[in-house]
């Protein structure tokens, strides 16, 4: 994509380097000082006179102990394995009922589509602070509370993940599928071997997103899961901070260094997909 | 294209919207009706009417700071992220800028961190005694314009208030770059090339032709950046603990507490003024912004 119109003169083009190059400096900074933290002692984590940038000494002397620590004080092993049960069984599940019910609002006849997806849109608008009562009640009653179920059960599909489905199945065009049709295939198959293939960014996206949602998810685990057994990554984590445990930078921070690195790292490797398709979010926008 | 059954759909639909029905709708509903009621979680709930709405008006002192503080901060957080962003998405786009990238994709990489982390991070460099701020201005000199140095950053402050807007704006930056980025990319050529004509330089092109351009996006920054600020909890509990204060609460960790507490009609309430809140903000700029423009007489 070329720019068509005049390009600023000299001094602009500098100035805005400079400004984004600040910018994505206070982006990295502090994750850098986090990694760099998580390796220090705490007196020289908080020496504030000698701030020094690494920590003190050979490679092999840094405190990788702090990592340890911060996996036994915060249980990390149970929680770890918590945190990709729930966040890969909701991501699979998810996804494919997102696909499945923007399939049908996109391509298939229903009894009033339009006003159930309207009433779908609107939930999106719901705040969670309205529902999360009644959410937990019903989880009480059907046994949920403290148990991994609370944190999968109610997030096996999303009015957002319905909504950008459909939009991307609309995309696949009607020919493919009566083709599909012809040759006496079933719904589920023309779903399954004509509709997920020609979606597959959009549905990688999607799969990223809701990852992500439920790795970092705070606000209902903190509500519904109180034993330690069933902590997910970031409960147990901020567990760190609030007096149960030894208070200490270093440890900490290594702590937030291991819950940070898988989304990073998933970020880092499909970065475009990720932008990419969040940038289809706002395509009706 | 000619179905079977007229209602095909529906089996493919049913079980993922009755996950909606059941954990979203249905208990929005049932939220909405225990706000005129008192109940502890056990026993009867007791129908008491208005009540709650008239204690959370008349007597409750901290609803007041939290609805103030939630206020301050969406309207500090949302127009500095919208604008911002565009400006940002403006320069990224360009090809004179080296880097854009890797600029783009780092600008993007705090929206993936676990809050929790974001939370220590930032807890620490706004630590009083050792933390990177307070180094930093110490060393260019700027602890002597304080009077009583160091400033409790974190503490019950509009300090406190103050840099949680500034680190949700720096959280959230990276979403609407993106977002504006593709959105400026399917602004028409032919648009920038009349104007190229006329000897346009980047700033006119960018605010006379870029920025009415890409209003329907800005609508939809601006509608999900107030729901998050409106909405805004985990930021506040992790850099505060959510502990009842003048200056760190807002309605949603006030909301928490009474929920805690087992009070949770009236949790429900400060719910149900959340959602009033934000429906009546996001039909106000639905409404701005669907006024004629002259543009598009």
């Amino acid at each position: 994509m070329s720019n068509v119109w005049a390009k600023p003169a000299l001094p602009w083009r500098m100035i805005s380097h400079v400004v984004i190059y600040i910018l994505v400096l206070t982006m990295l900074v502090p994750f850098a000082w986090m990694v760099v933290t998580s390796l220090k002692t705490d007196t020289e984590a908080i020496d504030v006179q000698q701030m020094a940038l690494l920590p003190s000494g050979p490679i092999t002397d840094w405190k990788w102990h702090n990592y340890i620590q911060a996996w036994e004080d915060a249980q990390l092993g149970q929680v770890y394995l918590n945190s990709v049960i729930v966040a890969v069984v909701v991501t699979i599940l998810s996804v494919l009922h997102n696909a499945l019910a923007g399939f049908a609002f996109a391509k298939l006849r229903m009894k009033a589509k339009n006003a159930t997806f309207i009433c779908m849109l609107m939930t999106m608008m719901l705040p969670y602070q309205v529902y999360f009562i009644f959410a937990y009640i019903l989880c009480g009653w059907l046994g949920y509370v403290d148990h991994l179920h609370a944190l999968i059960v109610p997030f096996l599909a999303s009015a957002f993940g319905i909504f950008y489905m459909k939009q991307s199945i609309l995309t696949v065009s009607d020919g493919l599928l009566e083709a599909g049709k012809l040759d006496g295939m079933t719904n589920f198959e023309l779903f399954w071997h004509v509709v997920l293939p020609s979606i597959k960014p959009a549905v990688g996206a999607l799969a990223i997103f809701t990852f992500m949602a439920s790795w970092n998810n705070f606000f209902w685990p903190l509500i519904v899961i109180d034993s330690q057994e069933q902590f997910t990554l970031p409960l147990s984590v901020a567990g760190l901070s609030s007096g149960l445990y030894v208070q200490s930078w270093p440890v900490q921070m290594a702590a937030a260094t291991i819950i940070t690195i898988p989304t990073v790292g998933v970020f880092l490797i499909f970065q475009r997909t990720f932008m990419q398709g969040l940038a289809l979010t706002g395509v009706k926008g | 294209m000619r179905d079977r059954s007229l209602n095909s759909g529906w089996a493919f639909a049913a079980f993922p919207l009755a996950v909606i029905f059941v954990f979203t709708l249905l208990p929005t509903i049932a939220g909405a009706g225990l706000s005129f009621f008192e109940w502890s979680g056990s026993g009867l709930p007791q129908f008491i009417g208005l009540e709650n709405y008239y204690a959370a008006i008349g007597h409750d002192q901290q609803m007041w700071f939290a609805l103030r503080n939630t206020l301050i901060f969406a309207l500090a957080t949302v127009p500095v992220t919208v604008i911002l962003s565009f400006i940002l998405a403006a320069i990224l786009r360009a090809e004179w800028f080296v880097g854009r990238r890797i600029a783009q994709a780092m600008l993007f990489m705090p929206m993936v961190i676990s809050i929790v982390a974001i939370g220590f991070i930032w807890r620490w460099v706004l630590d009083p005694h050792s933390g990177l701020l307070n180094f930093a201005m110490e060393s260019v000199g700027l602890d002597h314009l304080f009077s009583n140095w160091p400033p409790p950053w974190l503490g019950d402050s509009p300090w406190a208030l103050g840099g949680m807007c500034f680190i949700h704006v720096w959280r959230n930056l990276g979403f609407g770059v993106v977002l504006y980025l593709a959105a400026l990319s399917r602004v028409p050529k032919s648009q920038y090339e009349a104007a190229g004509v006329d000897g346009a330089g980047s700033w006119h092109a960018t605010w006379r032709i870029s920025w009415p351009a890409v209003r329907h996006m800005t609508l939809f920054l601006i509608i999900t950046s107030s729901i998050w600020s409106l909405q805004v909890f985990d930021l506040v509990w992790v850099m505060t603990g959510g502990a009842e204060q003048p200056w760190t609460d807002v309605l949603n960790t006030h909301l928490y507490r009474e929920f805690s507490a087992n009070r949770l009609g009236y949790s429900a309430t400060i719910g149900v003024f959340i959602l009033l809140i934000t429906a009546v903000i996001t039909a106000m700029q639905l409404w701005w912004m669907r006024q004629p423009r002259k543009d598009e007489a």
